[in-house]
């Protein structure tokens, strides 16, 4: 039996999350009898002060499965916190790491999944530093889409890369080796200009349902 | 001149302690006033994405704590430095939270750079010229390379040094950084 952690890390609080939503995909892929999962949703963890139980879930994972949306190129601060603590913890309580496997699913609003690489070698240098094994990681552009749009015509194939991509890291838990494997990156086919536009209308619109004029959103409060 | 100076309070080393010195004392010889900013875990609540900053309160974020004198500070500085703890190639928690929640300083809409990639235009026409002091004890090759990359990869006007604890390291490594705004763009 192999114990699969699934960790959530949106930082959003009530609002429907991408990357919480992704997880429920997988999570309900794992449905091999060989196969034990956990959830762990990092904001509630910390809020409700249940990260010490969190952490010694985690630390009797064989495998790890970590999504979150990319903020300022890299992890959010309050996954940054849930790791470092992390480590800390397996310090402080001399745990010795299992061969666990790390994958990570990041995804972002900009429409190139190639930025979110940083971010997938942060989860990497975390995986080094409990000595863990990071496999790979699917990065996710034009994450804001997925859900707004996701019963789309135009977004099947993205679902049916996404959908295989899960598969992938199932087989690989399932697997005793340790061969490398390419990160792998999901784009959403549409036109960027297009994208740019319905994006910045957006913007525009939410503004407006707070009573704010389009000149309100330039405003500089601090020079 | 104003320098404002953003440290860790959880990351308070020996190596920390030298480092600070060596920046207010190069500071104060190049005639700066500096404001020193230190986060401990408590002082920052977490940014929960809810973009307020954008299209609720434009400019400035919606939860009033430590954040909105850092961002008050941070836009009236000539340059800012962090003094950053590298965890995992990244920055310290502490220190990721005041840069997620520094995102009221820019604008929400898409934009194409020069590179193809997508950007966030500037909402100001200046901002501080921002300088990471990486430091850490037996800090690896890969995660210098990393906290390089995530620094500058994607943006521009960003300087990178990690701190040796050597004499005039902080002279030396800042003589060829102008030390003054710069434009707006990433």
């Amino acid at each position: 039996m192999k114990n699969v952690v699934l960790i959530s890390a949106s930082p959003k609080m009530a609002e429907q999350s991408l990357s919480k939503y992704l997880l429920e995909i997988l999570e309900g892929m794992v449905n091999s009898p060989s196969l034990k999962k956990n959830t762990i949703d990092v904001r509630k963890s910390i809020s409700h002060h249940t990260t010490d139980e969190d952490f010694t879930i985690l630390s009797q994972a064989d495998a790890l499965v970590i999504a979150f949306p990319l903020y300022f190129f890299c992890l959010p601060g309050i996954l940054t916190r849930f790791l470092e603590d992390y480590l800390n913890f397996m310090k402080k309580h001399e745990i010795q790491s299992k061969p666990m496997k790390v994958y990570t699913i990041v995804n972002c609003g900009f429409p190139e999944p190639g930025i979110n690489l940083e971010a997938a070698r942060v989860i990497q240098s975390f995986s080094h530093h409990i000595h863990a094994y990071f496999r790979f990681a699917i990065m996710i552009g034009g994450g804001g889409m997925l859900l707004e749009a996701k019963d789309a015509p135009f977004l099947k194939k993205t679902w049916r890369n996404l959908n295989d991509a899960f598969a992938k890291i199932l087989q690989d838990i399932q697997s005793d080796t340790f061969d490398d494997i390419e990160n792998i990156c999901i784009s959403v086919k549409f036109p960027r200009r297009l994208y740019f536009m319905m994006g910045n209308h957006n913007w525009k619109s939410l503004a407006k349902q707070n009573g704010l004029k389009k000149k309100d959103l330039y405003f500089t409060p601090y020079q | 001149m104003k320098a404002t100076i953003i440290t860790d309070k959880e990351y308070s080393s020996e190596t920390f302690q030298k480092l600070q010195v060596s920046i207010v004392t190069f500071l104060k010889t190049k005639g700066f006033e500096t404001e020193f900013i230190n986060i401990g875990r408590d002082d920052l609540t977490y940014c929960m994405g809810c973009f307020g900053c954008w299209i609720q309160k434009p400019g400035e974020c919606v939860m009033n704590d430590l954040m909105t004198k850092i961002n008050q500070e941070y836009m009236n500085s000539a340059t800012v430095i962090y003094l950053c703890p590298v965890i995992f190639g990244q920055f310290s928690a502490n220190i990721k939270n005041a840069i997620d929640r520094s995102l009221p300083n820019m604008l929400p809409f898409f934009e194409t750079r020069q590179d193809g990639s997508t950007m966030h235009p500037p909402r100001y026409i200046s901002y501080p010229k921002l300088i990471m002091i990486g430091y850490g004890d037996n800090l690896s090759e890969e995660d210098r390379q990393l906290f390089t990359d995530i620094n500058k990869k994607h943006r521009s006007h960003i300087e990178v040094l990690f701190y040796q604890n050597t004499e005039n390291y902080i002279r030396d490594a800042f003589s060829d950084i102008k030390l003054e705004k710069v434009g707006g763009h990433l």
